[in-house]
């Protein structure tokens, strides 16, 4: 009975080798959830800023649940992907961060990486392009077991998100 | 120890070179106890001068004091646990010296005392297995005893330099040096200073402590001695032999002299004397420290190396050489040496140090150490100088160091110690863990290791050392705590493998190559698939090449091939040999049921019966079946040797042969007697058979038989005996009667048995005679008999004819062609010309084809060709077409389908499989071939013709292609995402993955389960048997556990219970609305709480939710309606859902708003502007800016309709009726006004919405309003958005009345006073606009014609009033001029430019959407149409749908009529919008059959079905596209008439000349028919204006012409329409049903009134209006019209039919309305309803409804 409805973007990405980004990206939630109203899901423009560092995309968020239990509170996944000059898309990386859990307006970075792949696919990344992608795409925010990943650090992505709780005091929630 | 001697070896090499270095402190405290001994052995020597007892006592002292303070630093410096235990032991050896010091003291004064306590404490020093002194002590005084004290006394001094000097040569240099001195005279100067003179009692005394301490020492050192040190003794010297013989070498090559000796003791003791005297001064004060000591052997003694350098050089030497023989020995000798060395040194280093005062000799010795330092003289000098003496190199003898070694040393031994020896106190050990306590587990230690610390601790025990008991518990074992370390590592192994979850794939950078429609690229294989079609050879069975042989010869091989299969599976010899077994058993079995008759019980009896009779059955069955393999057999051999004669006969005849086959008949002669037995044997055997058969039957029949006889005999008697009583009972009643009058009593009792008797008897006589049964006929064997002996002839080898075995070869020759006659010739010729070849087509396109290869003269062809396709699309079919090819001319021969294979089935392993063709195709030749499809006849008789097609087989195989990695390129299955839908779906649901998604009951599964036997192990079936996973491990009970928890500890945690959240209202809302549902699509304004929802919020939805329910659940009167409501409401959802996506999808535009960016082309244009002359009188005419959806979304913004409303033409006037009614009622002041232009006082209400405007009254019949009326639009939910606005439904009614005042003034004296009046309106007609057709056309301007009722109760058109009362409006039309437009302009949808896929041909495509490009820039305004949407989706070329259909019989045979009649039928067919429907698609065409299914469509739908049925009725008949008012974009029907051309408005009905200028078409675009499409290139498109002329190149344009052929499109129109009529029940129903529920809703509408029915009024309007229907809607003769006239004159009668194809009820209700007939204000008034259902064929309804008010005439 709980709801939370947030309100936000995604305001862009800093900090990847290249500009010329999207990112796919998707809320998570627990089976305790159930979404009201706004999509779960999205992907947003390609921006190929000239001469920025950081690629902007202000794709709106607005998504509204309503839940019985905390457990599996909503997380955001992204994919972030690189357009090259071909037009071919390669992954850049994967990054999740939790839906804040108190009300207000938040500044979200969210940090991403990408598996680096052996040597040959390194080698090969570099001139061919494309890259090791995860089979199985849940990892990005479930499984404890993803320390074993040998991963590349890649850039950030912000999310300016506004959260609005509700009745969650009703259930001695204080957040 | 050793762990201690392990260091000395380490140390080892450094201490060779610094032998004087100060030892470390374990060495110190080392070098402590072996000094400990040495004052013991000076104590004694000191204590036999009682002089210099004194000074001694006080060099004790000092050296007491010394080594405390000694030990006091090294205390300080231990600190480890091995210092520990050398603490200690110092701590012991210091307690124990003290006592021997005071043992001397005492035996000094007083002797014999304290023997005892020596005897206590000597021992104890012993036992000290660190202490090596006792052994020391033992082997020096061993030689005192022996000889003499002073002797032996120097003897240990210098065998005491000797190791101090670490010369390894010491054994034999002790004896050398023994020797000379004693054979010197007795000792040097100093001696009398240190040496006192022995007494005979020291000595003595000396001895006897001396044999003591020796026996005590023997008895403590015994055990050791015994139990280790012999072995090693033993072993060491075994080690140590090589040694010992080499000492024999060194011992005598260095040699010494008497004069070197005596040098040598001079200078040792001149040495000795400097020593005394410095030590002696300082040794009160100065203490000194390692340092000092260190200072002391380095630096004080310089004036004295001029001597020392020699001894030390023959030291050194000695030392080098002997190391280096050493070396040369082996390594460990020389560890073992150097340890025993270094030990020695320190031993003496401490001895210096610290005795060197008390005894000179041994620190004159000792003195020379330090000078091993110092530098070397050469060795030469010091010989001539004199002074030195060459001394061989001295060494300790290894033996005796291993000795003392031993006697030092402890070793532990490893061995296992008892447990008993170990517990101390108790007896047993006691096992605290046997005992039930937990222990702990035990660190894990090595046993030799724990045994050795056993053994030490037990030996430290044994000294009586109680602290050691300690260690060990009372099980015997070492304590020890429990084992802290973890058992299982805190840092797990890192797997070598990545988890698989964990795996990633390299995906290249690709751009998507092919869309969703092919095969995904994204999957691995990058979407390459190949499919391997290998085509291996055709033969054809029949040829139209075949010469008449051949024919024959085909058919030969065939049936021999049949004879081979036939003789290897030889069934009738089998069955006969079935059937002997089988007689044999049953008669084995009579046998036995003969000779047991009396032993069997019942039971078996009868099983032995019914066994028999199972038999019995068994070989009557196998006799028919043998017989009947008989038959085949003999009737193919039959054949095959016909077919031979045959093609012998035929070969005769043409004298030649054409095939090489042969056949070859064996005979095999067999013995006609045998035979003839075997013949008559196995006739005989089955008639017995069916004999006996026949005989159970027939008993079985015969039992019958006499029971129905006896039955019918019954039967006959009782009827006898009934019809005899009823004679008499007739007899006797008239005897009664005859009676009655004389006696009436005596038959009073006879009456009622008769009259019961006469009831039962005329029962009996009533029953029906049963039929006579007949009697079952016997066997007759005779002709039985004959009956088989035929049919044996028939199908058996008669005896005595031989068996027959066929062979057929090809050995044949063939006659050359040369000597053939000239028709076979060419035949040959043209074989071997005939080229065949192999297409194979994928997915309908041609994608290979094979070689095209020669026939072969025995038509085969061998292709023996693999294709491969490389496909990207999903493969969905797969055809071979088989060409021929003679000459020129390529022919299709025959189209074959393969399947698509498995996916299992790859080329590496597929077996070719054969494909039988044949073809139609027919062919004749005027050679010999006999062709296809021909008839032929063979030889020359002519009589049996055969007509044979070509067929032959196709030996092909088709697979998927193989990788050179042997990968199958299949693609995965099923068109989905880049997962395998299947394989996930496996792994969540082990249920699919057998194929049986979807299985709810899991009980019923684990029956079957169990049922299907699944074996459990199979790892194919492991998921399903662990979900089904056994409670009890039992894997005969594979049960569904009861539950699955997919997320844990959820519910426990849960705030709230589903249901809550469920059933919220709110959230409910929330999100309908967020779904777009169509009720709550833009609600605005979600109130936070719960409790402030409407209550009737979802009423609505409800209501409709249960709608669809009920919709699918009750079939009620309007079933096919419904039907047909459910199915649209379907195909909408499914495309609304598509389009719902599709308007997600934002375009640029939709997004960005970018002005555009000022050109110079557009600059140009602005200043042109200036330079224009200004019209200000021309105001020009601005486009709207059109507004989007969110702009309205702002409350101030209201959309609204404007309705311009011009002017009226023709409105019908008030007639006679009213003038007459007026004469009648007279002095009304609307009769008064009564003029031409008074006539009539229309206007115009526009109702939308249910709002209603109205125009202001004008007078006269062509009244001019000049009105703008508003009327505000609320679209639904406030979605203005173009998707929402499309399916508004609404429509925009126009409606013309005419206002009449009524007086209803009652008395008449008010008349000059007061006015009372009352306004009447009087519908007239009226003007529907559908609000979709408004908004998608943005405006509507024109003018219309209104839809006026046929039949108008007084009113009449103008120009013939007067004539009659009553007036037919003949062509006279009623018209509006309205313009009608929404402010603000709402935007329009835009149509979907989605290139839908097509299956015509890509080439007409591209000439069509060419051709329509061209005239679409020449005319934009003009609309064309070339392909068009079916309701599939696909692109259809529009001439496809034009085809003549017949119209129902009915209409037929109208002649003339018929024409509008079928019009008529079309126009009845509801009109939907398609828009409406399919909001946003365009267009969706449906081709006749499914509009007559769906009854609904809009202006297309009927259009082409109405063309069609004009096709059928023999019209020349066109589609017209253009646009028409109101409906915009339109398609009309055009059709030729003699001399004119009729345009129809199919959605009306009604048909216009082309010439007539109402005629609501106003452009005409293009004309279409099945055969090609006209597109209007004429200047005008008004088709008054048009020519309609169409070969006109000028005029019209057409797409097929000479440049581009038409291909000849097939129709999509089915054959026929299927018509069926329409439920006359139904129809009557549904006639009530409106009926009622008009009334009803009348009376609702106005219930502030009474509402009155007229039911003779109805009665007549009810025939009225079945003539209407008749009269096609048109207006009727006024003779029909004069009855109702008549009935009411008393009445004023207003009132009129209104006609309209049957949608549904709501409509009808709706139209009503829109009249406004209810709304009659007047109390008096009555009204009559009446309502006509005039059923079409396919329940298409026409439904008239007549509403009339009657107002009484006063």
């Amino acid at each position: 009975m709980a709801e939370i409805h947030v309100i936000g973007q995604i305001v862009g990405a800093t900090g990847f080798p290249e500009h010329s980004l999207f990112c796919k990206w998707g809320i998570h939630t627990g089976g305790a959830w159930k979404i009201l109203a706004g999509l779960r899901e999205g992907q947003t423009q390609v921006d190929n800023p000239q001469n920025h560092q950081a690629a902007y995309f202000s794709h709106p968020i607005d998504i509204h649940f309503a839940t019985k239990g905390l457990q599996g509170w909503p997380k955001i996944h992204f994919q972030v992907w690189h357009q090259d000059s071909f037009g071919r898309n390669e992954l850049y990386g994967y990054g999740f961060c939790h839906v804040p859990t108190s009300p207000g307006i938040h500044n979200i970075e969210c940090p991403t990486w990408r598996p680096c792949g052996t040597f040959r696919e390194q080698v090969s990344q570099s001139f061919l392009g494309g890259g090791p992608q995860l089979k199985n795409p849940d990892m990005i925010y479930s499984g404890a077991d993803r320390y074993q990943l040998r991963t590349i650090a890649m850039g950030k992505i912000h999310l300016q998100l506004g959260i609005i709780l509700r009745n969650f005091d009703k259930y001695g929630i204080e957040c | 120890m050793a762990t201690f001697k392990k260091k000395k070896k380490d140390r080892l090499l450094t201490n060779e070179e610094d032998e004087d270095g100060v030892s470390n402190p374990i060495m110190a405290g080392e070098a402590d106890s072996v000094q400990e001994i040495m004052p013991g052995g000076g104590e004694s020597s000191a204590a036999e001068t009682v002089s210099e007892d004194q000074e001694a006592q006080s060099l004790l002292q000092t050296l007491k004091k010394t080594r405390k303070k000694k030990k006091r630093e090294l205390d300080d410096e231990l600190i480890s646990p091995k210092d520990d235990l050398a603490r200690e032991l110092q701590s012991l050896k210091k307690k124990s010296k003290e006592k021997v010091e005071e043992t001397f003291r005492r035996e000094s004064e007083e002797e014999g005392e304290g023997e005892e306590e020596e005897e206590v404490t000597v021992p104890e020093v012993a036992d000290d297995g660190t202490l090596p002194m006792p052994e020391e002590e033992v082997a020096e005084t061993a030689k005192p005893v022996e000889g003499e004290e002073e002797v032996s006394r120097i003897k240990k001094l210098r065998k005491k330099k000797e190791e101090v000097e670490e010369t390894p040569i010491e054994p034999a240099d002790e004896v050398d040096a023994a020797t000379p001195r004693e054979a010197t005279p007795p000792p040097s100067p100093p001696e009398p200073e240190t040496l006192p003179e022995p007494t005979p009692r020291t000595t003595s005394l000396r001895a006897r402590m001396r044999s003591r301490l020796e026996k005590a020492k023997e008895e403590a050192a015994q055990e050791i001695r015994e139990v280790e040190k012999e072995n090693r003794e033993e072993r060491q010297e075994r080690l140590l032999k090589g040694r010992r013989d080499k000492r024999g070498v060194t011992r005598f090559d260095t040699e010494m002299d008497e004069a070197e000796l005596e040098r040598l003791v001079e200078s040792k003791q001149m040495k000795l004397r400097m020593k005394k005297e410095q030590p002696k001064k300082e040794k009160p004060v100065y203490m000194p420290t390692t340092e000092e000591a260190y200072d002391f052997f380095t630096r004080n003694f310089e004036p004295e190396l001029v001597e020392e350098p020699v001894v030390e050089k023959a030291d050194t030497e000695a030392e080098e050489k002997k190391k280096k023989e050493e070396k040369k020995e082996g390594e460990e000798e020389e560890k073992k040496e150097g340890e025993e060395e270094t030990k020695e040194k320190q031993e003496g280093e401490e001895e210096e140090k610290k005795d060197g005062e008390e005894e000179t000799a041994s620190k004159k010795e000792k003195k020379e150490k330090p000078e091993d330092e110092q530098p070397l003289l050469e060795p030469e000098e010091d010989i001539m100088f004199g002074h030195v003496v060459m001394c061989r190199a001295e060494y300790p003898d290894p033996a005796e160091i291993e000795k003392k070694e031993m006697e030092i040393l402890y070793v532990p031994s490893v061995k296992l110690i008892p447990n008993a020896e170990k517990v101390f106190d108790q007896q047993q050990p006691r096992f605290l863990e046997e005992e039930g306590f937990y222990v702990g587990i035990r660190p894990q230690t090595s046993g030799m290791n724990q045994n050795k610390m056993e053994h030490r601790l037990l030996k430290e025990a044994e000294k009586g050392r109680l602290s050691s008991k300690k260690w060990f518990g009372e099980d015997g074992r070492i304590l020890a705590l429990p084992d802290p370390l973890r058992g299982t590592p805190s840092r797990p192994p890192v797997p070598e493998e990545p988890e698989p979850h964990l795996e990633t794939v390299f995906r290249h950078a690709t751009m998507r190559e092919y869309n969703t429609r092919y095969i995904d690229g994204a999957i691995e294989g990058g979407g390459h698939y190949q499919l391997d079609v290998d085509i291996n050879s055709i033969i054809f069975s029949h040829h139209h090449l075949f010469s008449r042989e051949h024919v024959l010869a085909t058919r030969l091989m065939q049936l021999f091939e049949q004879y081979i299969i036939r003789k290897k599976k030889n069934m009738a010899e089998y069955l006969t040999e079935k059937l002997k077994a089988l007689k044999n058993s049953s008669l084995h079995l009579r046998d036995h049921i003969e000779s047991h008759r009396s032993e069997h019980s019942d039971a078996d009896r009868t099983n032995y019966q019914k066994r028999l009779t199972d038999y019995k059955l068994e070989i009557r069955k196998t006799r028919e079946l043998r017989d009947q393999e008989e038959q085949a057999d003999r009737t193919l051999l039959k054949n095959i040797i016909h077919t031979w004669k045959e093609m012998k006969a035929q070969r005769e005849l043409q004298k030649y042969n054409n095939t090489p086959l042969k056949l070859q008949i064996r005979k095999e002669e067999v013995e006609k007697k045998q035979d003839l037995l075997l013949w008559k044997q196995e006739i005989e055997d089955e008639i017995e058979e069916i004999k006996e058969e026949y005989e159970d039957e027939y008993y079985r029949k015969m039992h019958i038989y006499s029971e129905e006889l006896e039955k019918y005999n019954k039967q006959q008697e009782a009827k006898n005996a009934a019809r005899i009583r009823q004679q008499n009972k007739g007899r006797r009643g008239s005897k009664q009667r005859r009676q009655s009058t004389g006696s009436g009593a005596a038959s009073d009792t006879d009456q009622p048995v008769s009259e019961e008797q006469a009831q039962l008897d005329r029962e009996i006589l009533d029953e029906e005679d049963l039929p006579k049964p007949e009697m079952p006929e016997p066997f007759e064997e005779g002709e039985l008999r004959e009956k088989i002996t035929a049919k044996a002839r028939e199908i058996r080898r008669r005896p005595g004819e031989p068996k027959l075995h066929l062979e057929l070869t090809t050995t044949g020759t063939v006659t050359a062609t040369q000597q053939c006659p000239r028709g076979e010739q060419s035949r040959r010729e043209d074989v071997s010309k005939c080229k065949v070849f192999v297409k194979v087509l994928f997915n309908n396109k041609e994608v290979s084809r094979t070689t095209s290869k020669l026939l072969s003269q025995d038509f085969k062809v061998n292709f023996g060709q693999i294709l491969n396709l490389k496909i990207v699309q999903w493969p969905e079919s797969i055809k071979f077409q088989i060409f021929e090819n003679s000459g020129f001319s390529t022919d299709l021969l025959a189209e074959l389908f393969a399947g698509i294979p498995e996916v299992s089935v790859t080329s590496q392993a597929v077996q070719i499989e054969d494909m039988e063709f044949s073809s139609d195709v027919k062919i004749q030749h005027n050679h010999e071939g006999v062709g296809s499809g021909r008839p032929f006849s063979f030889g020359s008789k002519g009589t049996d013709t055969l007509i044979l097609m070509t067929t032959g087989t196709l030996t092909a195989s088709v697979a998927w292609g193989v990788n050179d990695n042997g990968v199958p390129l299949v693609p995965p299955i099923g068109p989905g995402g880049p997962y395998n839908i299947f394989d996930s779906m496996k792994k969540m649901d082990p249920v699919a993955a057998i194929g049986a998604a979807g299985v709810m009951d899991l009980q019923k599964l684990a029956k079957w389960f169990l049922a299907s036997r699944l074996d459990p192990n199979d790892p194919n079936n492991a998921d399903l048997v662990y979900m089904l996973r056994p409670r009890e491990g039992d894997f005969g009970q594979l049960l569904p556990s009861d539950f699955f928890r997919l997320e844990q500890l959820q519910e426990e945690f849960d705030l709230v219970p589903d249901e809550e959240i469920q059933n919220n209202r709110r959230f409910q809302l929330l999100e309908l609305r967020d779904l777009e549902v169509l009720d709550f699509r833009n609600f605005k304004m979600v109130p936070p709480f719960d409790r402030e929802l409407a209550r009737d919020v979802f009423v609505e939805y409800d209501r409709k939710k249960r709608e669809e329910q009920k919709l699918k659940q009750v079939e009620d009167i309007e079933s096919h309606r419904a039907a047909i409501a459910r199915f649209r409401q379907r195909v909408r959802e499914q495309v609304m859902q598509r389009f719902r996506v599709l308007a997600h999808q934002k375009k640029l535009d939709d997004v960005v708003n970018e002005p555009a960016v000022p050109n110079v082309a557009m600059i140009g244009t602005s200043l042109m502007r200036v330079l224009e002359r200004k019209r200000p009188m021309r105001p020009q005419r601005k486009e709207r800016k059109k507004i989007t959806a969110q702009a309205i979304k702002g409350d101030e913004k209201e959309v609204k309709i404007l309705v311009n409303i011009l002017r009226a033409g023709d409105i019908p006037i008030r007639m006679a009726l009213s003038s007459r009614t007026a004469g009648g009622g007279g002095g009304r002041p609307d009769t008064e006004r009564k003029g031409k232009e008074s006539l009539v006082r229309p206007f115009v209400e526009v109702m939308f919405q249910h709002n209603t405007v109205k125009t202001s009254v004008a007078d006269g019949p062509n009244p001019s309003f000049n009105e703008e009326l508003e009327l505000s639009f609320k679209a639904p939910n406030d979605d203005y958005s173009p998707s929402s606005l499309q399916q508004v439904t609404d429509i925009i009614f126009l409606n013309l009345y005419d206002e009449m005042v009524v007086n209803i003034l009652e008395d008449d004296r008010e008349r000059g006073t007061s006015i009372h009046q009352r306004i009447e309106k009087h519908w007239l007609g009226s003007l529907k606009i559908p609000f979709s057709t408004l908004y998608l056309n943005g405006k509507i301007d024109g003018k219309f014609t209104i839809d006026t009722p046929p039949i108008l109760l007084g009113y009449g058109h103008e120009q013939t009033r007067g004539e009659l009362d009553l007036i037919i409006n003949h062509d006279v039309r009623t018209t509006l001029s309205i313009f009608m437009t929404i402010e603000p302009p709402l935007t329009q949808p835009e149509h979907v430019k989605e290139k839908f896929t097509s299956t015509e041909h890509e080439k007409l495509l591209a000439h069509a959407e060419n051709w329509q490009r061209n005239f679409e820039t020449k005319f934009p305004q003009r609309e064309i149409l070339t392909t068009v949407i079916d309701v599939n989706g696909k692109s259809v070329f529009v001439t496809r749908y034009f085809k003549p259909l017949h119209p129902p019989e009915e209409f037929i045979s109208k002649g003339e009529q018929s024409a509008e009649l079928v019009a008529r039928y079309v126009s009845l067919i509801p009109f939907v919008s398609d828009s409406v429907i399919f909001a946003g698609l365009c267009d969706i065409w449906s081709t006749c059959a499914q509009f007559l299914m769906m009854l609904s469509g809009d202006e297309e739908e009927h259009a082409v079905l109405l063309a069609n049925y004009f096709l059928a009725l023999n019209k020349k008949t066109w589609l017209i596209i253009g646009s028409a008012i109101p409906e915009g974009p339109t398609a009309y029907v055009l059709t030729e008439e003699q001399d004119d051309f009729w345009i129809w408005n199919a959605g009306t009905g009604k048909h216009f000349s082309v010439r007539d200028s109402n005629c609501p078409l106003q452009v005409v675009g293009c004309l279409i028919n099945s055969e090609n499409i006209w597109a209007n290139i004429q200047q005008y498109e008004k088709p008054a204006q048009m020519s309609f002329v169409l070969n006109d190149s000028k005029c019209w344009s057409t797409l097929f012409g000479r440049t581009f052929p038409s291909p000849g499109l097939g129709s999509v129109q089915p054959e026929a329409l299927y018509y069926f009529s329409t439920d006359k029940v139904y129809v009557r129903d549904l006639q009530e049903k409106i009926e009622q529920m008009l009334k009803n809703k009348i009376m609702d509408w106005r219930s502030r009134h009474i509402t009155r029915w007229n039911r003779h009024c109805t009665q007549i309007i009810r025939k009225l209006l079945p003539i209407l229907e008749e009269n096609l809607g048109k207006p009727v003769g006024p003779q029909h019209l004069t009855e109702l006239e008549q009935q009411f004159g008393s009445y004023k009668v207003s009132g009129f039919p209104i006609n309209l194809p049957f949608t549904e009820l709501n409509s009808i209700i709706e139209s009503v309305y829109a009249t406004g007939v209810h709304a009659q204000e007047s109390r008096e008034i009555e009204f009559a309803l009446a309502v006509y259902v005039h059923p079409y064929p396919n329940s298409i309804l026409s439904v008239w409804i007549y509403v009339a008010s009657l107002i009484r005439q006063r």
